[in-house]
């Protein structure tokens, strides 16, 4: 119970996104194995529940306001906020963002809300890859997988803009346009900066003005210090561990990728169908942000693949 | 009458004028039932949607946009009511008379009798949006047995207050392509798609438009500056006329009005919703000029509510 804050569960000032059009019916926080509060929604009573996972510490679980009232409609819906944004608290120590971590507080969400097992959606790695990880480790908890954006690294080449930001990620650098802003200083400096920047990078579909607008104000909930320790943490998986672990995937998966995905490139999903079997539905002209740009298209596809499962829920 | 083009012609002109970006879209409904309608000598097409329900015809607005601009009200209307829609003649696939009279709001509401004949609708709801209110009136006033409710939608009429600043002289060569001064005739013929751009993002003020703001300049591509000239010069109702008839109207009327109206400003939906014995008004908070296109959740239900306080009426 010592991880450090340099703020508490934010009460009710969030930025306003255009309000809900459905409201949770149970909220409250959890507590993580080493003390980190998370905050956690709970809406509607179908079956099977759907834990749609957090983006964080970048972004907050209204990531997902999309999917919601739609899914909560038919389906028992479990949001949450990641540790570093929304309601949760920020550590600022690297270590509290290490991979177990945020596994850790998938398991401490569905304990508290009592979901026994549930079907996970998540959207790049820290949607994806931690979903894998618990599917894997504690399989009977886990229904299947629907992966937006297909991130889990190193099973094929990262987007080069991000191998060339942190080389000098701790350098001043003579500039600050373009990938150059994906740096310390300037997260430091002009954080509101970067992440106008990055949203606009990966939400480059025409027509993205709201969902751009919607992500830097999630972003500008959160804490650069929160950010900064999360860039720091240690991954603790190489290559072969991480193939491993995919292959021994059991649940029925389905991974949805754009094709002009500017945060993972499309070969990273190539390769996980490959490590898994699993379909892969390729999004022809989509960016990054599948759920937030195009909500109807991704909410029939985790519809139907939540129908496909059968009676497993 | 002046010289028109046939459908065909109309066609073949669409298409030649085409780049990728005004190239129909594909339809998230298509029309069961199609044709045209001529009338001296003038075509214009229209479309059948759905099979049951009171009829609702969304009537066509000003010939800078075509019958799409209804695109997010027909897929859900149609699963409830019969829809009709149809170009008016000028752009889509309507004819291009080149007759200042030929656009006259009087032609235009026999256009709208003619095409509810063609798709055998003997009785139905208008929806109009804008200039469509003209026509929607005219009709009204002549064939009000043909008429089961009346919706408009930012009306475009002599009533009310104009806009400040759009008391810009039409036809004189200002020489000047920036703000209103752009809605004058020598600044469409140098640059059509420069006024096409700065209507439509009057149109849509609301952040978050430039979808609606690209579809509707596809639509105004479709026609150009010298059949926009005619529309604009033709006749429709004036002050006078438009209080003689609005006073006579007794179906049940709604006006959806943004407050935030860039082109005709709120208070002329106000004046229309006062000049209709017993019509309700709806002030949209934050709207512009065509919420049907931006806000069309909001818009459609506002509609079916009305529609359906209609049919319980009538039955």
């Amino acid at each position: 119970m010592t991880a450090q804050r340099d703020a508490g569960p934010a009460s009710g000032d969030l930025h306003d996104d255009g309000g809900r059009a459905v409201r949770p019916d149970r909220s409250g926080l959890a507590v993580a194995t080493d003390g980190v509060r998370l905050g956690f929604d709970v809406y509607g009573s179908g079956e099977p529940t759907l834990v749609l996972m957090p983006s964080a510490p970048i972004i907050h679980s209204r990531q997902w306001k999309g999917q919601v009232p739609y899914l909560s409609r038919r389906y028992r819906v479990v949001t949450y906020d990641g540790r570093g944004n929304g309601r949760s608290d920020r550590p600022t120590d690297p270590a509290a963002y290490h991979d177990d971590r945020f596994l850790g507080d998938l398991v401490t969400v569905m304990d508290a809300t009592d979901t026994e097992r549930a079907v996970l959606v998540g959207l790049c790695v820290d949607g994806v890859w931690r979903a894998i990880r618990l599917a894997v480790e504690q399989p009977e908890r886990v229904l299947g997988i629907v992966a937006f954006a297909v991130g889990v690294p190193r099973i094929a080449s990262p987007q080069p803009h991000y191998v060339a930001a942190f080389q000098v990620w701790d350098e001043e650098l003579p500039t600050t346009e373009g990938w150059a802003k994906l740096n310390r200083h300037h997260w430091e400096r002009d954080y509101a900066d970067y992440a106008r920047f990055f949203f606009e990078e990966i939400t480059s579909e025409p027509h993205s003005t709201k969902a751009i607008e919607d992500a830097v104000g999630w972003a500008l909930d959160g804490s650069v210090p929160a950010m900064l320790a999360e860039s720091e943490a240690e991954f603790p998986f190489d290559l072969e561990a991480i193939e491993a672990i995919c292959r021994s995937v059991k649940c029925p998966m389905l991974l949805v990728h754009g094709s002009d995905d500017t945060c993972q490139l499309p070969a990273r999903a190539h390769r996980l169908a490959e490590l898994t079997g699993a379909p892969l539905v390729l999004l022809e002209g989509a960016d990054h942000m599948i759920p937030g740009r195009h909500p109807v298209k991704a909410n029939l596809l985790i519809r139907d693949f939540v129908e496909s499962l059968g009676g497993q829920g | 009458m002046g010289r028109v083009r046939t459908p065909d012609r109309a066609d073949e002109r669409a298409t030649d004028a085409a780049s990728p970006s005004t190239r129909e879209q594909t339809r998230a409904r298509y029309p069961e039932t199609a044709g045209y309608v001529e009338r001296d000598g003038v075509t214009v097409a229209w479309e059948a949607y759905g099979d049951r329900g009171l009829p609702i015809v969304f009537v066509p607005t000003w010939s800078i946009v075509t019958s799409r601009i209804w695109k997010l009200q027909i897929p859900y209307f149609a699963r409830r009511h019969r829809v009709l829609t149809f170009d008016a003649r000028g752009n889509g696939r309507s004819a291009r008379p080149t007759s200042v009279e030929a656009y006259d709001e009087e032609e235009m509401a026999l256009d709208l009798l003619a095409v509810m004949d063609a798709a055998a609708i003997d009785r139905a709801i208008l929806v109009s949006l804008s200039l469509g209110a003209h026509r929607s009136l005219i009709a009204t006033h002549r064939a009000p047995d043909r008429v089961a409710g009346l919706v408009f939608i930012g009306p475009s009429l002599p009533m009310g207050r104009p806009v400040p600043g759009r008391d810009i002289d039409f036809a004189a060569d200002l020489g000047v392509d920036e703000g209103w001064a752009r809605y004058n005739q020598h600044s469409w013929r140098r640059d059509y798609a420069g006024f096409l751009t700065f209507f439509f993002e009057n149109c849509f003020t609301e952040s978050h438009s430039t979808k609606p703001i690209e579809d509707a300049l596809g639509w105004g591509l479709e026609t150009d500056a010298e059949t926009l000239i005619l529309t604009d010069q033709a006749r429709g109702i004036d002050h006078a006329t438009a209080l003689a008839i609005t006073a006579g109207i007794d179906r049940p009327t709604l006006v959806i009005q943004g407050d935030e109206d860039a082109i005709t400003g709120p208070s002329r939906g106000l004046a229309l919703s006062r000049a209709i014995p017993g019509a309700e008004l709806v002030l949209l908070a934050g709207g512009g000029h065509i919420p049907n296109a931006r806000h069309p959740v909001r818009v459609n239900l506002l509609i079916e509510r009305f529609a359906r306080s209609v049919a319980s009426a009538t039955t």
